[in-house]
């Protein structure tokens, strides 16, 4: 199956490249990153896409999550 | 890590202002071997739950942190609030927490309200020194 390469900008980390299937999610992105989805999102400029959609940007920033209690 | 008296006195109010829900925020300075907090940007709880967690909005996280680099300042964490305690990180800021390298600090509105600081190592919090400067 033929791959994309997407340009991931971490916020705060650095900017990493990632090649992934044609059918990839946006999930599948966090997880080669090393990410889940429950510690951070992805933002298509400037605002988060549903981890479940599939991956249609050469470009994406990845923001890890503030959360607690 | 360093903390400039008025960011200091801004977090604590931010927290008594908030009570009894939590509050969040940005820690604004320089990163290094001694992190300086010279200001604070408050954010929304976006939490469900404001009283027992805390959460900020990726939207608004994401301009924060573009309005704090196009200032040419660093993020050099985060704070919330507790404000019936505990002074150091609850079991689910530990199971949350995802900026690895980066300070966060909390109140507590417990006994003698305080401000602390723990750096998220990935693995665990490791408490900081917090000189009010």
């Amino acid at each position: 199956m033929a791959s994309v390469k997407v340009t991931c900008e971490v916020v705060g980390e650095g900017i990493e490249e990632c090649e992934l299937s044609a059918d990839a999610a946006y999930g599948d992105l966090l997880s080669e990153l090393g990410l889940s989805r429950h510690e951070a999102t992805v933002l298509v400029d400037g605002s988060p896409v549903p981890a479940d959609a599939t991956v249609a940007a050469d470009t994406v920033r990845v923001l890890r999550l503030i959360r607690g209690g | 890590m360093r903390l400039a008296r008025p960011a200091h006195d801004a977090i604590l109010a931010h927290a008594r202002e908030g009570a009894p829900a939590e509050v969040v925020g940005v820690l604004v300075g320089g990163r290094g071997d001694d992190d300086r907090v010279t200001r604070i940007e408050r954010a929304r709880n976006a939490a469900d739950t404001p009283r027992t967690r805390y959460e900020l909005d990726p939207a608004e996280q994401i301009r924060l942190i573009d309005d704090i680099e196009a200032a040419g300042d660093e993020v050099v964490g985060f704070y919330h609030s507790h404000p019936r305690g505990p002074e150091g990180p609850s079991a689910t800021d530990a199971e949350l927490a995802a900026w690895e390298g980066y300070v966060y600090a909390i109140v507590s509105l417990a006994d003698e309200p305080s401000v602390g600081a723990w750096r998220w190592t990935g693995e665990r919090f490791d408490r900081l020194a917090v000189t009010v400067e």
